[in-house]
């Protein structure tokens, strides 16, 4: 039977080595029941605040930490399989012994669980440390005592987020509204509200030959010179002479004019007259007209189909003697063609209950909303359609107990590292002068 | 701006060369010259870092060469602040090799400014990035002390006790501040992940090697403050300790891929 009366208690913690507060920290602890065998709970404590055991517990963590970096885990699992077909043997081995799911297994969970027990009594014998010391060290055990207890917080702020959080992925297409998403499971997670989403828009950076801060430009080309002339937008309804060839003259000048501007082209069904859907570039497009040389006429431009051009007459007038590409800043690239650097891509949507818009906000990467409790996060996009959007849904009660156990931890170790050594420095400054 | 950042390589490439003639000759000239080039090659980082800063429109901290040029500058700048408080001959030397070796493993990666991926415009990349690296300066300061310090602790050495004492003692302080920088880092990582991801820890390779990292430095702290571990066997968990740093830093960029492939 192991007894523990007369017990060094050596653990006055972070007390530099040397300093003259070692008979602060040596002292000698005296159970209240001297002569009477420790209870079974109490060798339970005394093993599970061992710093022994605490660190054997912090390298088992570690050792799979480390498996569970080194081998495929989840769904890389398959995917490592395919590239290495040999392995097949030793993963299924490793998977049936769950080291293809390290994080999310029930033994690493377990690990934790005894982790956070021995924590749980090493902070307690440090509450208990802050009577029996006084001075730095009394300053350097209460920052240690604030770390731990900020582990336990961070540690809570995970339990709460494993037992009350929820966690889904919301895939939307524009106008589009939905009441639920999906879970990492699978399954539907209702919410209580609904989402629609208004627009999806996709920013890339600008490639080399790419006007860089012009906005919108519109390019005329004519073949034989293979020149453009960039005409800003900002002259719309101002003719801009054009002269293909060097020599102008009748034949060889034309007054090009952006007659009209529209961010999101249709054509109305009912009148069969070009109109705007919205004030979103979502299909911009100018109407171009060309007058010279015997020619008038006039064509839609657009931004998203540079192949495509609708005449305000099909089939009647004189060939368009000038191209035209027009490029817009703001303009979504057409289905596929979402190619470059991707600088941004944001999601606008409304937030609905009982047919009412509660809230209309842009999420995007670094910069989600929150809407009663659920949080949401610009997750990714399809660049096959930028039509839609996909949302990362969050609703995790544990946050606010995990960044106080951030705030603590940082207050700790502040005062275990950088208090508790002025206070040393100061002390040893006076012995000096006395 | 490609000049200043070889120029700086160059100074500190002076600065390790006379380290060197001050350790063979003892001549104290050599050590001040030693100094000076290491103020002047972390001032022309710093310049540098300035620069491209502004040309970017962001913190310069976003890829392999920007981050081993900011790893440079906190080695640097650890040395000449530890400097002011201590005087160990050969550490700055070392400090100069490992400057020297940063930079120029940098300069085999792009050196363009790149545009930034939208998960990386935030501040907190400045944060997260400026805290970690600070963090492994720390650590690689105590790395290259606990090396001195084995190769000090020989039967043939003619190393005096009181300065492998001097030698304990900073790579303790050293490792302190690399924890207190590494926790801060690890933090605001998290913080940022949860502002862009939706969550606080992913297991992610990159987070999972910081955490080991942390374990190691906690395990040291303990053992030195709770078990008065100090010598030879502080020194090789310090040793211990930053060649996880270089796995969690190098490693992982390479070896494995995560939320952080994007820092190669």
């Amino acid at each position: 039977m192991t007894h523990i009366e007369g017990r060094t208690v050596r653990s006055a913690l972070l007390i530099p080595r040397g300093g003259s507060s070692m008979s602060e920290q040596n002292q000698t602890e005296t159970p209240d029941k001297a002569e009477t065998e420790p209870s079974a709970w109490s060798l339970i404590q005394s093993w599970l605040g061992s710093l022994k055991f605490s660190l054997f517990v912090v390298v088992l963590i570690a050792l799979a930490c480390i498996a569970g970096t080194l081998i495929p885990q989840g769904e890389q699992v398959s995917r490592f399989l395919v590239k290495n077909p040999g392995h097949h043997k030793a993963l299924e081995f490793m998977t049936r012994v769950g080291l293809t799911n390290v994080f999310y297994s029930w033994w690493f969970a377990t690990l934790l669980l005894v982790f956070s027990s021995s924590l749980t009594v090493c902070t307690l014998k440090r509450y208990r440390m802050i009577g029996r010391s006084a001075g730095a060290v009394r300053i350097r055990v209460i920052g240690s005592l604030i770390t731990h207890v900020s582990l336990l917080l961070v540690l809570a702020g995970g339990v709460i987020r494993a037992m009350w959080g929820e966690k889904g992925v919301l895939q939307l297409s524009e106008g589009e509204i939905a009441t639920s998403c999906e879970s990492q499971t699978g399954a539907p997670m209702p919410l209580p509200f609904a989402v629609r989403l208004v627009t999806f828009e996709l920013e890339l950076y600008k490639t080399p030959n790419e006007p860089s801060n012009v906005g919108d430009v519109l390019y005329v080309q004519w073949p034989e010179k293979e020149m453009m002339v960039p005409i800003a937008m900002e002259a719309t309804n101002t003719p801009v002479v054009v002269a293909p060839r060097e020599q102008a003259g009748q034949d060889n000048t034309f007054q090009v004019k952006i007659e009209r501007y529209l961010p999101d082209f249709y054509v109305d069904a009912a009148s069969g007259e070009a109109q705007s859907r919205s004030k979103v570039p979502n299909n911009p497009a100018v109407y171009v007209s060309v007058i010279g040389a015997g020619v008038t006429n006039a064509e839609w431009v657009f931004a998203r189909f540079p192949d495509f051009t609708r005449h305000k007459k099909p089939g009647v007038g004189p060939r368009m003697p000038l191209q035209f590409r027009f490029v817009s800043s703001e303009a979504k690239p057409a289905m596929g063609r979402s190619q470059g650097p991707v600088k941004a891509f944001k999601s606008t949507v409304e937030f609905l209950q009982n047919g009412q818009v509660m809230l209309t906000k842009t999420i995007a990467v670094n910069s989600p909303t929150t809407f009663q409790g659920y949080t949401f996060y610009q997750l990714s996009y399809n660049p096959e359609d930028l039509r839609w959007t996909s949302l990362q849904v969050v609703r995790d009660p544990g946050v606010p107990v995990v960044y106080a156990g951030f705030l603590l931890m940082m207050a700790g170790l502040t005062v275990v590292f950088c208090v508790g050594p002025y206070l040393d420095d100061k002390r040893k400054g006076s012995e000096k002068t006395v | 701006m490609i000049n200043l950042f070889n120029a700086g390589l160059a100074v500190y490439l002076g600065a390790l060369v006379s380290a060197v003639v001050f350790l063979m000759s003892s001549r104290r000239l050599f050590d001040i010259i030693a100094n000076v080039l290491m103020s002047a090659g972390a001032l022309m980082q710093t310049i540098y870092i300035g620069i491209r800063w502004s040309e970017a429109g962001r913190a310069p901290f976003s890829n392999m060469f920007e981050s081993l040029v900011l790893f440079a500058w906190s080695v640097a700048v650890i040395y000449l602040v530890l400097r002011l408080q201590r005087n160990i001959p050969w550490l700055g030397a070392a400090a100069a090799a490992f400057s020297s070796l940063a930079l120029a493993h940098a300069s085999t990666y792009e050196t363009a400014i790149k545009p930034l991926m939208p998960a990386l415009q935030s501040n907190w990349l400045t944060f997260h990035v400026l805290t970690c690296f600070l963090g492994y300066g720390g650590f690689a300061v105590a790395f290259l002390i606990g090396i001195g310090f084995l190769a000090s602790d020989r039967k043939a050495s003619t190393v005096k006790p009181a300065m492998r004492e001097t030698l304990d003692s900073v790579m303790s302080r050293t490792i302190s501040f690399g924890f207190l920088f590494l926790t801060l880092g690890i933090l605001t990582g998290a913080v940022w992940a949860n502002s862009a991801w939706g969550t606080y820890w992913s297991w992610d390779p990159k987070e999972t090697w910081s955490l080991i990292t942390w374990f190691i430095y906690a395990i040291f702290l303990h053992c030195r403050f709770m078990r008065n571990w100090s010598g030879r066997r502080a020194a090789w968990i310090a040793i211990l300790g930053f060649l996880s740093v270089l796995f969690t830093y190098f490693g992982v960029n390479f070896l494995l891929s995560g939320l952080h492939s994007y820092a190669t």
